[in-house]
């Protein structure tokens, strides 16, 4: 008799999601999915709003990278007001790349710290009471204190250019709307309530050298768990570096052989198509010469990491070569190294803003740029859970008739899928009891990838995850909820 | 009184009275677009508008681990929030007590564990006084039901018979 499991919620990854496991008479695993069941349509109501409404409105869909949808959407309107990523002034360039970067450095934080490090620190099977960034507050105070003081400074960052931590508003049509001061400057050089830039840098290196000598200790599990072979897509400069804000689009397969050749953003629907599933609302992003069960590509940090030739600042470069030298410079395709090379990117992001910090342009007052208005902008950026697309057609008024958005966690959907399917064989199969511990295997696969199901299906309300067992009838015979 | 006389005195905190300086901070939880929701910030806006409080005011969607930090620098503490149930006056003050054990999400924790971290990770326990706001309706909508906006008022009232005037005003 088949039997399906579910796991409704997934916890401790941004939005509601479920997990099925479905048996075959003999309890071995027949199949397994991640559906996700949030639905919110926000690519047609933003339909009918000027075009300048969009960076403002699209940041709506999520609490987590509100700044990348901004900026995402910032970069295409600038498309649509005749400006080109090479045109926008000096001043308007830095202090985008600044804001990202602050971006991808507090939200890689709360990741790490406060969702990722209670299995690493505790284990997989460790009692759920434990499994939360209080407990590793109360019994890692130092490494809390410092995820807390890391993330603040991300924070803060957004803050000074944007005006809030949360929902501000910097970017706008051609440009960004005030620049920086020497106030501002000086705050994020010197230690202050929040620690400095060179403080963000040193802890950013302390941080990878504790998950190096984790996974000196925990490299078997580190290396199989989820690990499966896939596609990687991310962005690149023109010469092959690692690229977080502006660049062309790679993808490798499993191998490293190049499936999408450094294609211009403008060029994204040539390659790109989404399948659906009526088992998700979230779509399935692959490239059309590869076809939907070749053509997907993981995306994060592991993607970028393994698309990239090289890394532009100092410090991470070196950390890239040992991540590189790991696995003999092949691709990197185990699940479980994304947490390294999460830590990787928020060393490249501390020496990105520190750089920037010194640079006299964001102090400048050209903010703001014009060109001849066009019909359509694309805007393509690397968020810190993955590349993300905006997409937009305007009218001759300028309101805005097509929305389309290709979000991070969308082209992990397959990804995520793969990983629940290699954890429901390899850990619940012809198990007679789910224990608890076994639940959280399936979410700490799903969690590698730091999910933003609210950003995939532009979701909102609240956002606890669920995993249920059906039978080959279709009755439930275990199910686990958690809130 | 002299000037230093007059600062003397406004620093001596008063019991069950809110300091009306740099070492108390206001924080108003909530969604403005979600009606009722927004009550938090609502407060925020009007007690800015009033020019009556010389403290911190801080806007939050909810409360996440790094406000144990941010408390850490403050000897009081007001948290401002919508609450989903009617209360007798429409608006009523709640004491905050550490709390040690909860469930974690990233999108909401409760102020007691913000209040348990603080002193847990730095060693600082302000006095953390909720201020809730009884609201009614939670619908995507941008401004305050009518209920909601007397609850408001009631809840500006609670809060200026507790603050701390200035001497010299």
């Amino acid at each position: 008799m088949t039997q399906k499991i579910a796991i409704d919620p997934v916890t401790r990854v941004e939005g509601h999601g479920r997990v099925t496991v479905h048996l075959d008479d003999n309890g071995k695993v027949d199949d397994a999915f991640f559906h996700i069941v949030e639905f919110r349509g926000f690519e047609r109501f933003i339909q009918g709003h000027p075009y300048w409404q969009a960076p403002v409105l699209v940041q709506r869909l999520c609490g987590i990278c509100p700044v990348s949808h901004h900026l995402a959407a910032a970069k295409a309107i600038d498309q649509i007001v005749g400006v080109d990523p090479e045109d926008l002034s000096p001043t308007a360039t830095r202090l985008r790349q600044l804001l990202h970067y602050g971006q991808i450095f507090q939200s890689h934080a709360l990741h790490f710290f406060y969702l990722a490090s209670p299995d690493l620190l505790f284990g997989v099977d460790a009692p759920k009471e434990k499994r939360n960034v209080v407990a590793v507050a109360m019994e890692h105070k130092e490494l809390a204190k410092k995820g807390i003081l890391m993330r603040k400074f991300g924070q803060e960052i957004i803050k000074a250019i944007t005006g809030k931590k949360v929902h501000g508003i910097a970017a706008v049509p051609g440009g960004i709307q005030k620049t920086f001061n020497k106030a501002e400057q000086k705050y994020f050089l010197e230690e202050n309530d929040t620690p400095s830039a060179k403080t963000m840098i040193e802890w950013s290196k302390e941080i990878i050298s504790f998950i190096r000598s984790y996974h000196e200790k925990h490299y078997l599990w580190l290396d199989s768990f989820a690990s499966y072979p896939s596609g990687h897509l991310g962005l690149v400069t023109d010469d092959g570096a690692f690229e977080l804000y502006n660049g062309r689009m790679r993808a490798i397969d499993s191998k490293g052989n190049i499936t999408l050749n450094d294609v211009h953003n403008d060029e994204y629907l040539k390659y790109f198509v989404e399948g659906v599933e009526k088992w998700s609302y979230m779509k399935f992003p692959y490239l059309k010469s590869l076809g939907r069960h070749e053509g997907w590509n993981r995306v994060g940090p592991l993607a970028r990491l393994n698309v990239s030739d090289s890394m532009p600042t100092p410090l991470a470069a070196e950390e890239f070569e040992t991540f590189k030298a790991y696995t003999n410079g092949n691709t990197n395709n185990n699940t479980m190294h994304s947490h390294w090379a999460r830590l990787i990117e928020m060393l490249y992001c501390a020496e990105r803003i520190q750089e920037l910090l010194h640079d006299p342009d964001i102090l400048g007052d050209d903010l703001h740029r014009e060109g001849v208005q066009r019909p359509e902008g694309i805007g393509i950026i690397e968020a810190p859970r993955g590349t993300l697309i905006h997409h937009y057609r305007v009218d001759e008024k300028g309101m805005i008739t097509k929305c389309n958005l290709i979000v991070s966690t969308t082209h992990n959907n397959e990804a995520m899928n793969q990983a629940v399917k290699w954890v429901a064989r390899e850990v619940l199969d012809e198990q007679k009891e789910i224990s608890e511990g076994m639940l959280n295997q399936v979410e700490v696969a799903i969690r590698a990838y730091d999910p933003c199901l609210s950003c995939a299906t532009h979701a909102m309300g609240k956002m606890p995850l669920q995993l249920s067992i059906y039978d080959h009838l279709g009755n439930l015979v275990n199910e686990r909820s958690r809130n | 009184m002299n000037e230093a006389g007059i600062k003397a005195v406004e620093k001596i905190l008063v019991a069950g009275k809110i300091q009306n300086d740099t070492r108390t901070l206001v924080l108003g939880i909530g969604n403005n677009g979600r009606s009722d929701d927004g009550l938090g910030w609502a407060f925020l806006d009007e007690l800015e508008a009033s020019g009556i409080f010389n403290g911190k005011m801080e806007y939050r969607y909810q409360l996440g681990i790094e406000d144990a930090e941010l408390i850490s620098h403050f000897d009081q503490v007001v948290i401002v929030d919508a609450y989903a149930d009617s209360l007798e006056r429409g608006a009523a003050w709640q004491p905050c007590k550490p709390e040690d054990n909860f469930s974690f999400t990233t999108h909401e924790v409760p102020p007691g564990v913000i209040l348990h971290l603080c002193h847990d990770l730095y060693g600082k326990t302000p006095q953390v006084d909720c201020l809730l706001i009884a609201g009614k309706d939670w619908g995507l909508k941008i401004g305050l039901s009518e209920d909601a906006c007397q609850n408001l008022d009631r809840a500006f009232g609670l809060f200026k018979e507790r603050l701390v005037y200035q001497l010299n005003e």
